[in-house]
């Protein structure tokens, strides 16, 4: 069954991609992450001593600051910084600045749908462009459920409003190998279906929520090439940030 | 929490007195005179009155919203201009998230008293029904970089902001007359704000050494100058505003050959937030004319010239006309990015250092359009879908007429995708290409 959407892509296409890194001059790190008109611009401030006072100071700790585009901050974004900062704890090593405290700073420029998604694909981006030591990066999507049952991949703002049900899925984009047995399994079961994070809101099935996870993964395997191609390695230009 | 004493940053002594020595021989640490002005860059975002200012590494991003609300009661009938500054922490790592410092308190008053004691922003258009319902415009403004000399570069970026917002149109209905309808910008056309002057803020350090003078300081001289000087002025060589809190005391001749000085920057600065305005104005005209399907030209946004200039030769009539202005819509303002990257938008923001500008170094437009035969039509089918996604613009079919598109891609050597058709792989998929629309490889679930 074919859906028609709004901007006559197909339930499978993803809005055009585009990313940018090093925008910034101050932060130590820095990415633009857009898709469609959807545009988030995060920073990263690299290790600074001391920890908040509920963390743990044996390990690194991720602090995420979100900045809506106008208007006073309140619990909707908070939450937005909880879900980014849980989900970056799972891709930094933190294992090797304890004591320390990683600052990413969000920025929305423009919100037209999937925001949470783009936000977590800035900021995996702005962390690479710091050099911040990362075990593998993430690739965020977001899928929806229109009303026929279809699920449609990154849903423009319009679309998520109209749907009953949506959810925002993080995989991790893990090194390839050529050979199929390197690829790192944890007790059996290859890590690349791993799941890093699952936000849902609305009601929907248990079978629709697989589908969900399925389409979201095949299109985040797209994402991770991209990704792959994008941010290749720089020269780091003139200046030093730490001055 | 407290400030951690890992964000403060320093200045050595060293750098310091390279600094100053520097400026008593008329030298400044990024090779510009005293009295010279860093590149300012001023692009739009794809909402009206959102803007992205650079002022040399300064950058600071304006956003204009407006909402109906009760009137103060000493002034039923102007509307309310408040501005909102945000230091945010990506900009510095000394700036701390929460409660705003005094540079940020003393920034948001300055740039506040500049517009409003000034009165540029003309209120009383802004009132709908007197004492009941008026229109309060509010400017968020976000440090994003900061590069020194906040103040200018907030300035600038309010200012263009203003100018490009549009409010949506209202007008009074319901039994007695007294509500209030708001039209959406589908049905009708929202209306600017009336500006009167541009009050343009221009910032100037002084240093220990008493002659030493320095306009738009970077944040390597703010932190070692003795004191500031902000002078608010606009066109026509009026002072709104002058600001100088505390810091070194200076020569009043001094002072005197800053102000003029600063009249005659005002006046170039006001010149360039007027052009960038007049470019983005005249793109969004040609974004809402509206197309029909035979005149299949593509958003003003992207410079596909090849690609417009085939159409142009096979489609006749009056859409010739809208491509020609079309052409000189992009030719002006576009950008071009053959990188890895989407150019979405000519007024996005594309960070700095990977885009790419054609026009910018003289790009000869044969090469340009040679360059570009190889791309094809699949970049208008992807613009067109982007188009549509908007509300005003191209009112094209969802499924492009075929014929048309076959007529085009005759001259065009390496065929690509034909309009219309989703899912079809194509060769672009594997040029390593700036728009991609990621299609599924195996539709395994089935659609």
């Amino acid at each position: 069954m074919e859906i028609d959407r709004v901007d006559g892509r197909t339930a499978n296409q993803l809005r055009p991609l585009a990313c940018s890194r090093n925008i910034l001059n101050r932060a130590h790190g820095s990415a633009s992450w857009s898709q469609g008109d959807t545009k988030v611009l995060a920073a990263v401030y690299g290790p600074k001593a001391g920890t908040k006072k509920n963390e743990n100071p044996e390990k690194a700790c991720i602090e995420v600051i979100w900045k809506p585009k106008t208007g006073q901050i309140g619990k909707p974004e908070k939450e937005y910084e909880m879900i980014v900062k849980r989900t970056l704890q799972s891709i930094c090593v933190l294992t090797i600045n304890p004591n320390t405290t990683t600052s990413v700073i969000v920025q929305v420029v423009n919100d037209d749908g999937s925001l949470l998604p783009c936000a977590i694909n800035a900021a995996c981006a702005a962390l690479v462009d710091a050099g911040i030591p990362l075990k593998h990066l993430a690739v965020a999507i977001c899928c929806c459920l229109a009303d026929s049952g279809c699920v449609l991949l990154d849903p423009t703002k319009l679309e998520e409003q109209k749907t009953k049900a949506f959810a925002y899925l993080v995989f991790p984009n893990l090194t390839l190998s050529i050979l199929p047995e390197g690829s790192l399994k944890v007790e059996g079961e290859p890590v690349e279906q791993a799941i890093i994070t699952s936000v849902t809101q609305g009601a929907m099935s248990v079978d629709d929520y697989l589908r969900c996870l399925e389409r979201g993964r095949a299109a985040s395997a797209k994402m991770s090439a991209f990704l792959r191609r994008s941010l290749p390695l720089q020269n780091p230009s003139d200046s030093s940030k730490a001055g | 929490m407290e400030p951690r004493l890992a964000n403060t940053w320093r200045l050595t002594v060293n750098e310091k007195k390279f600094i100053e020595t520097a400026l008593q021989s008329d030298l400044r640490i990024d090779g510009r005179r005293p009295f010279e002005y860093r590149k300012i860059s001023i692009k739009f975002g794809r909402e009206d009155g959102s803007t992205e200012v650079q002022l040399g590494q300064t950058h600071v991003m304006g956003f204009v919203t407006a909402q109906l609300v009760q009137p103060y009661k000493d002034r039923p009938n102007e509307g309310t201009l408040s501005i909102f500054t945000e230091f945010s922490p990506m900009a510095d790592p000394s700036f701390e998230p929460g409660r705003p410092g005094e540079a940020a308190v003393e920034l948001g008053r300055v740039i506040d008293r500049g517009l409003r004691e000034s009165r540029a922003v003309d209120m009383e258009s802004l009132c709908v029904i007197s004492g009941k319902s008026v229109w309060s415009v509010r400017v968020d403004l976000h440090i994003l970089d900061n590069g020194g000399n906040l103040i200018d570069g907030a300035n600038i970026a309010a200012l263009a902001a203003l100018m490009t917002f549009r409010r949506p149109e209202c007008s009074l209905g319901g039994e007695d007359g007294q509500e209030v309808i708001v039209h959406p910008p589908e049905v009708r056309e929202p209306l600017p704000l009336i500006i009167h002057h541009l009050p343009i803020a221009v910032t100037f350090a002084f240093f220990s050494n008493e002659t030493s003078v320095v306009i738009d300081p970077t944040h390597y001289e703010e932190a070692v100058m003795g004191g500031r000087m902000t002078a608010t002025l606009n066109a026509n060589n009026d002072i709104c505003a002058i600001q100088k809190a505390g810091g070194e005391g200076v020569l009043q001749s001094v002072i005197m050959q800053c102000l003029r000085i600063a009249g005659q920057r005002a006046h170039d600065i006001t010149t360039k937030i007027k052009n960038a305005v007049e470019s983005y104005n005249t793109e969004r005209a040609l974004r809402k004319i509206k197309r029909h399907s035979n005149s299949v030209s593509l958003d003003v946004c992207d410079a596909d010239v090849d690609v417009v200039s085939e159409r142009s030769k096979l489609i006749p009539g009056k859409s010739i006309a809208d491509q020609s202005m079309d052409i000189e819509g992009e030719t002006k303002s576009s950008k071009q990015g053959q990188t890895s990257r989407i150019d979405g938008d000519a007024k996005n923001f594309i960070g700095g250092p990977s885009s790419w500008d054609p026009y910018a170094g003289g790009v000869n437009l044969d090469s340009l359009k040679a360059s570009l035969a190889s791309r094809g039509t699949s970049t208008p089918s992807r613009k067109e879908k982007y188009s549509r996604g908007e509300n005003m613009s191209c009112e094209a079919d969802p499924v492009e007429p075929p014929e048309d598109n076959s007529l085009a891609s005759s001259p065009i050597e390496a065929a690509k995708t034909p309009l219309g058709t989703n899912g079809e792989k194509t060769l672009k998929d594997a040029v390593k290409s700036k728009n991609k629309r990621k299609k599924k490889a195996s539709s395994a679930g089935g659609s």
